[in-house]
């Protein structure tokens, strides 16, 4: 199943390389059993997952799912209701927020507006009793980390969205946390700088090894910033794995629904590996171990139809009308009828193939479902939800 | 489905339903905040609470104390004089309310929604009245119309004292605290339904009664339950202009210190506390109401210029202001002529008050004392309580008794909570009584008194900033209070000192619900006021009020100032 996604040995960030045979990984996190009610309403239910040293985790999911919930316990902020947390091999599931080793960045930043930026890192310096010229050169170093030395003097509100964020990152490592908790971090900024701080805050966090978990319902930050995504939905993880496993082989229909375009196919198991959808009989690469006859239903990613090099004798090879086709800039979405029976697709088609192939509206084409591209699941025993 | 378990590690069983649940432990900072809320909650107790059921004791017991019953109630409302006070306070509260919130509305409507000229000189006009005790404008009202008045002859033969005195004075003195909360309402209209209502060829009167009055329908209703409060418990305008007319505000005077007649007066206390309380209940509906409507993001209105509706919102308004304008002057005239009337020479002898009844100069001198003491301790008691009320991590049920508590005041008749704290306070077995006839107990009081507002505004203030500052602070392992210190009290600055003002200006001008706690040693400005025109020293009353007005107005002047220069420097950070 799809635990066997080993998470990602500590070596490849703590620099360690003449030891030859890594040591198994000892979770850095461990949650076990967690859930959390409030009133009759269960926003965790159940929920076990363990986080390795310099990990950099996401909570991805839709609103409600309890990604924030997750993060909030994990931090103190709303102590869970049954479960228990570990961290660093210490129980700290009833702890209050100031007894805990983390460090947080919020979306809002909750940067203090009165104080300098300077004042801001050193925040929490200061009360740790520090000599005052430790505190300026931790400040310094900090402030150069992220790359604001220069503006040591200014207030928050003299700051753009993308350097209040930085400073909340710097405030938030001065004290060297074990943990790094990201809420949402990048959700007030505009889409440009979004895209720019990912990778900076990504690099951040591989420089210095520092185990981070980070909450978003945003599915492309969480693919490229991630080790490991954490897909949840009502309260349950759906699934854990790397950003490739999470999109190229989801667990569940929900994560096939939430992660990236999805082709969903109602159908009908005819034997082991051949469904039959809407009148088109598909072949499967591998069976589902469910019997014959069973209610399933077939996703298909719409980039992964292929148009090229169809010729010969290759399963699953249809026949199809082009529809609907929508100029989206990089590609093209197109419908797909498949001539004879009442199968239709969505794909994408790439720039290239449509002008190669002389793709348009009318055209009659002939395409491939790659088998190994069919993720099938059993469909819940009807009146379910 | 889950596959979330299959990844728990090798011989993690999956937890039982039953499993054990968590109790959070309390940090120092939780135990902190939590014992915070409990002296405030504490306090709120010993000083509205108790006062309170004190009295309602007492409106339950004969002269001796023996309880009996409701028979006191019995013997109020079978006596037709007293039970006829209720119905006076009822409608001339009422008739008040209904000229004052119009004039308001229509003041209110000039501000916000026309292109008069001189609207900030309006605007500050209109405060004025704030400022002074409602004593003042009475006071005016008597010099103007009374018998030897100078336009006695606009009232045709009818007396200024009695309901028409008191429908005028009561008037002035509110008209501020309605325009307030109607310039709020009309200010936040959204232009888009003017637009859309235009476009839709409304006339503009159908768009007045459609659009206009709807938006700003809960701020009419919140400024009607407001000046009705403010109007039944008034003591001071009634007292000096009411005549033979009796009210129930200046009953439970009578019957407590006319009388001596304490069960019969905590009665009146208790009558006159049910409309207060039924009007505090409505208000609190509809502000919760007002606060759904403003979370829509509008686009605000602007006022086009319109010539004809333009002048004659100038008109009207000039017409009001001047009428403020009118009744502040002639108290201070009034106060400064050597005879008024007849001897206009400006002289300063009724500013003797030394040679006068009231305590002479030694009440300006307490006033001044127990303003900034009401200031400085109420501003920073109100504040922390606001905020380990607010900012408290769970403990829900000390919160909520906090808060409720905290609005309670709000609700409370001042001369109501004066004669709570006589039974309360004076009662020999109480082990806090030595704060009785002292200084503490008038600065107590008055807190307690004012403390509704107060919260409300600490409260406002510290839900606009950032919840995540325990947060952040916990996770850097910084004690609250350091947080407090550094960011939380630096950055609702504003809304402290807008506390302390009105603290201030409140302990210099309030009368109900001191009269019954001053000592000798501690007589007080605005009490001295009422002592001296109820010995017939009218002028030196006017120059009392006077000088009650002036230090309030400094005060307020001195903070605009201050918050435009100096502070302005130390919050540099606002600016970007």
């Amino acid at each position: 199943m799809l635990d066997k996604s080993a998470p990602l040995a500590p070596a490849q960030y703590a620099p360690a390389p003449h030891v030859p045979p890594p040591p198994p990984p000892v979770p850095y996190l461990e949650v076990r059993g967690l859930s959390k009610r409030f009133g009759p309403f269960v926003a965790l239910q159940d929920v076990d997952l363990d986080v390795y040293p310099g990990e950099f985790v996401s909570f991805l999911g839709p609103s409600g799912c309890g990604k924030t919930t997750l993060l909030r316990a994990i931090s103190g902020l709303d102590v869970q209701t049954t479960g228990s947390i570990r961290q660093a091999g210490r129980d700290i599931s009833d702890l209050p927020v100031s007894r805990r080793d983390f460090g947080i960045v919020f979306q809002s930043y909750a940067l203090f507006p009165n104080l300098t930026i300077a004042d801001n890192v050193g925040y929490g310096l200061v009360s740790t009793g520090r000599p005052r010229a430790e505190i300026a050169k931790r400040v310094e170093e900090l402030l150069t980390l992220v790359g604001l030395s220069e503006q040591a003097k200014k207030y928050p509100a003299q700051l753009s969205g993308g350097q209040q964020q930085r400073v909340a990152l710097a405030r938030a490592l001065a004290l060297s946390p074990g943990l790094l908790l990201l809420d949402e971090p990048l959700s007030a900024l505009d889409a440009r700088v979004r895209a720019r701080l990912r990778g900076e805050v990504r690099d951040l966090q591989r420089r210095l090894g520092i185990t981070t978990i980070m909450v978003t319902h945003d599915q492309e930050e969480a693919l490229t910033m991630s080790d490991r995504i954490v897909v949840m939905s009502r309260g349950r993880i759906e699934q854990v794995g790397t950003p490739d496993e999470i999109y190229a082989r989801p667990a569940t229909a929900f994560v096939a629904d939430f992660v990236g375009k999805m082709n969903f196919l109602k159908g009908r198991l005819v034997t082991a590996d051949h469904v039959e959808v809407a009148g088109a009989t598909l072949t499967l690469a591998e069976g589902i171990g469910v019997g014959a006859g069973a209610a399933v239903t077939v996703c298909l990613r719409p980039e992964d139809i292929v148009v090229r090099a169809v010729e010969g004798d290759r399963p699953n090879r249809l026949a199809m009308q082009v529809g609907v086709m929508e100029f989206i800039g990089n590609h093209f979405s197109t419908t797909l009828h498949a001539v004879g029976t009442s199968l239709n697709l969505s794909a994408d088609l790439s720039i290239n193939d449509v002008r190669d192939l002389g793709i348009c509206p009318g055209a009659t084409i002939t395409v491939v479902l790659p088998p190994e591209r069919l993720r099938v699941f059993p469909d819940p025993p009807a009146t379910g939800h | 489905m889950s596959t979330g378990t299959t990844f728990a590690a090798a011989g993690a069983a999956p937890a039982a339903s039953s499993a054990r649940a968590i109790r959070p432990r309390l940090s120092r900072d939780d135990v902190t905040l939590r014992l915070l809320v409990l002296a405030i909650v504490v306090a709120l107790v010993v000083f509205v609470v108790l006062p309170l059921s004190a009295l309602l004791g007492k409106a339950l017991e004969d002269h001796d104390g023996a309880f009996v019953g409701l028979a006191n109630f019995a013997a109020y409302f079978g006596d037709p004089a007293l039970a006829g006070n209720l119905f006076n306070s009822l409608w001339i509260s009422a008739l008040s309310t209904v000229i004052c919130v119009t004039l308001a509305f229509v003041f209110a409507y000039g501000l916000t929604r026309t292109c008069m000229p001189g609207r900030g000189v309006f605007k500050a006009v209109a405060q004025i009245p704030i400022l002074a005790p409602s004593l003042l404008p009475a006071i005016s009202l008597v010099y103007l119309f009374g018998n030897q008045g100078l336009l006695k002859g606009w009232l045709m033969g009818a007396s200024i004292y009695g309901p028409i005195g008191i429908v005028i004075g009561e008037v002035f003195w509110t008209f501020p605290h309605a325009l307030i909360i109607l310039t709020t309402a009309l200010a936040i209209s959204d232009a888009r339904l003017y637009e859309a209502a235009e476009a839709l060829r409304a006339s503009q009167r159908r768009i007045f009664f459609t659009v206009t009055l709807p938006g700003a329908r809960y701020g009419l209703i919140s400024a009607i339950f407001v000046v009705f409060t403010l109007v039944i418990t008034d003591f001071g305008v009634p007292k000096v202009i009411g005549g033979q007319f009796d009210v129930l505000a200046t009953d439970i005077y009578k019957q407590v210190v006319g009388q001596q007649n304490f069960q019969m007066g905590a009665v009146v206390g208790v009558v006159l506390l049910l409309p207060a309380v039924l009007a505090f209940v409505g208000d609190r509906i509809v502000q919760r109401r007002q606060a759904a409507l403003l979370s829509a993001r509008a686009v605000p209105l602007i006022p086009k210029p319109n010539r004809a509706v333009d002048l004659t919102f100038f008109a009207i308004c000039s017409v009001i202001a001047l009428a403020v304008l009118v009744i502040l002057a002639v108290a201070v005239f009034a106060s400064l002529a050597t005879f008024w009337p007849y001897n206009l020479t400006p002289s300063l002898k009724n500013y003797d008050f030394d040679n006068m009844d009231g305590g002479g100069w030694a009440s300006y001198g307490n006033s001044l004392t127990l303003a900034a003491l009401t200031a400085v301790f109420g501003a920073a008691i109100i504040f922390t309580g606001a905020y380990a009320i607010e900012k408290t991590p769970r403990f829900g049920a000390g919160r909520a008794v906090g808060q409720l508590l905290a609005l309670l005041p709000l609700a409370v008749p001042g001369l109501v909570l004066g004669l709570g704290y006589i039974f309360f306070f004076n009662d020999p077995a109480n082990p806090l009584g030595f704060l009785y006839g002292g200084m503490a107990i008038l600065v107590i009081c008055t807190i307690s008194h004012f403390y509704s507002v107060a919260h409300l505004t600490a409260t406002t203030a510290l839900k606009q900033i950032d919840p995540e500052f325990e947060t952040v602070s916990a996770s850097l392992k910084v004690p609250v209070w350091r947080t407090f210190a550094v960011v939380t009290v630096p950055v609702c600055l504003p809304a402290i000192l807008d506390i302390a003002i009105y603290l201030f200006v409140n302990a210099m001008t309030t009368v109900s619900a001191l009269v019954f706690l001053y000592s000798p040693d501690t007589t007080l400005a605005a009490i001295a006021v009422l002592n001296m025109d109820d010995a017939g020293d009218i002028a030196p009353a006017a120059a009392m009020a006077t000088m009650i007005l002036l230090t309030s107005a400094a005060v307020r002047i001195a903070y605009t100032v201050l918050t435009r220069g100096l502070l302005g420097r130390a919050q540099a950070w606002r600016r970007r």
